[in-house]
């Protein structure tokens, strides 16, 4: 598989640079790609030797990754003439996964990955509010009106995914694209609100429709507004539903 | 030279500089669309056999070449079981090697490449005609900021897929600014949405787009060959304090 620098898929098998827990950091970000459906259900993924070169870790760590991942039921290996690693798609094992993201990162990591989105993003808006063809303006509205209507949660994030990466495009910006995708597939690996209380997604959408409206009407200040109020409100969504969580903890234990 | 170049002279020399590179890039996407027409695959279309030959990757690594992707997308037919297909070839800006472009073309995918639905593939079908679109960030695709240059390839009366060129916006710019060399008077050249696709003026970059009222007047000429116009402009320098 040759991947450009344009496609999305780029960014799963990026090198990974977190030193520490490698395993784990490929588990999660091939999970985040299903999440994300970068990696297909049935897909097959690169040979071993291959997949550990890309992401530049150890065939060890890739193994113990696999081992993992098969585990967990989003990896099937099969044996012989045309065996290999496949892709398994399942929403029950990846919200597990987000939640168990959840519970590993602080508040301050969930607040500095909103801040990062957050600047991205509003940068994106107040540029596409000038620079955004009619086209464009009308492709974004038809992604968030998919958003309104998709079903299914991996269906729900993926429509997001492309409104933010469109509006970067829309913003005439290479560089803004690639940091979007790159921020999804971390953003990938967290719980979506709406699987949590589903009336958010009316919240989601409202908010990119008025964004997009704020870019028809070549509003630069209001596009920019806008989208940094949306993403500190879903960052402060994420900050709760991490603190919840720790309340549920403390309940469950006090049970026991 | 005998006198201050007339304004008039100027438009006329800027536009016909990049009529000379539109009809060269169109030149390329011709030399692919032969290739196509000659193939033998499209009877067999389900085969999967490769429509176009060799020739199209000499023509990418031809010496002055502008084109950074050379190839074919083939019109996908559920009807027929034939699905999304490109033959694309494109020279790697960082080792200069020539790559296949393989996009992501799972529906389902937030990288998905949707490509019937982009302004290069859909307006050859719709009209039969050539266009041009850009600068645009090809997203899920090259990555790249580029103009897309496409024509239609029609067999046997059936659109089978467009035959195109890209170019980088770095590279188009590179090119014609080293034709025209020193200019008297800063111009904007804009593409149909009014976005500026060349600029010799730092207040209008290229990819911005021009203001509905603030722009120049509609006095823009029209570029021969693509609808494209060409406005100078008084636009005095930013280096000052």
């Amino acid at each position: 598989m040759q991947l450009l620098s344009g496609d999305a898929r780029r960014a799963v098998f990026a090198p990974l640079d977190d030193g520490a827990l490698r395993s784990e950091a490929v588990v999660r970000r091939v999970g985040s790609a299903i999440a994300l459906g970068l990696l297909g259900d049935g897909e097959q993924l690169p040979t071993e030797t291959h997949l550990a070169t890309m992401l530049n870790v150890s065939t060890v760590t890739l193994r113990e990754a696999l081992a993992e991942l098969r585990k967990l039921g989003l990896v099937e290996t099969r044996r012989g003439r045309g065996g290999g690693s496949f892709v398994r798609s399942r929403d029950d094992v990846l919200a597990e996964l987000a939640d168990a993201r959840l519970a590993e990162l602080g508040t301050t990591d969930l607040r500095e990955l909103g801040d990062v989105h957050g600047a991205v993003a509003a940068a994106a808006a107040r540029l596409a509010a000038s620079r955004a063809s009619r086209t464009e303006i009308a492709r974004l509205r038809d992604i968030v009106d998919r958003l309104a209507r998709a079903e299914s949660v991996t269906d729900q994030r993926r429509a997001e995914g492309r409104y933010f990466i469109e509006l970067a495009a829309c913003a005439q910006s290479v560089r803004l694209t690639m940091q979007e995708m790159d921020l999804h597939l971390e953003l990938g690996q967290l719980p979506w609100p709406p699987e949590h209380v589903p009336e958010l997604l009316d919240v989601i959408v409202a908010g990119h429709r008025a964004v997009v409206d704020a870019i028809e009407d070549r509003d630069q200040a209001r596009a920019r507004a806008l989208t940094e109020e949306h993403i500190e409100t879903r960052t402060l969504w994420s900050i709760e539903l991490r603190l919840q969580r720790v309340a549920d903890d403390a309940v469950r234990q006090e049970v026991s | 030279m005998s006198g201050p170049t007339s304004r008039a002279d100027e438009v006329t020399r800027v536009g016909a500089a990049v009529s000379a590179v539109v009809e060269r890039l169109f030149g390329a996407v011709a030399a692919v669309r032969a290739a196509a027409l000659r193939s033998s695959a499209w009877d067999e279309p389900r085969s999967g056999r490769p429509v176009l030959d060799d020739s199209v990757r000499d023509l990418l690594r031809a010496p002055g070449q502008l084109a950074v992707g050379l190839g074919l997308v083939v019109a996908p037919q559920p009807g027929r079981g034939l699905p999304l297909r490109l033959e694309w070839w494109q020279v790697d800006p960082d080792s200069g090697r020539l790559r296949t472009l393989e996009p992501d073309l799972k529906p389902t995918s937030l990288g998905y490449y949707d490509y019937t639905a982009a302004e290069w593939f859909d307006v050859p079908r719709r009209t039969t005609r050539r266009h041009v679109v850009g600068p645009y960030v090809d997203v899920h695709g090259t990555g790249r900021y580029l103009l897309t240059l496409t024509e239609p390839v029609v067999v046997e009366g059936e659109f089978v897929g467009v035959a195109g060129a890209d170019v980088s916006m770095r590279r188009f710019e590179t090119h014609l600014l080293q034709v025209l060399g020193r200019l008297p008077v800063p111009f904007l050249l804009v593409n149909g949405e009014e976005r500026v696709v060349l600029s010799t003026a730092p207040r209008s970059p290229v990819g911005s787009l021009l203001p509905p009222a603030a722009g120049p007047a509609p006095s823009g000429a029209a570029v021969p060959g693509i609808p494209w116009r060409l406005h100078l402009v008084d636009d005095g320098t930013l280096l000052r304090a």
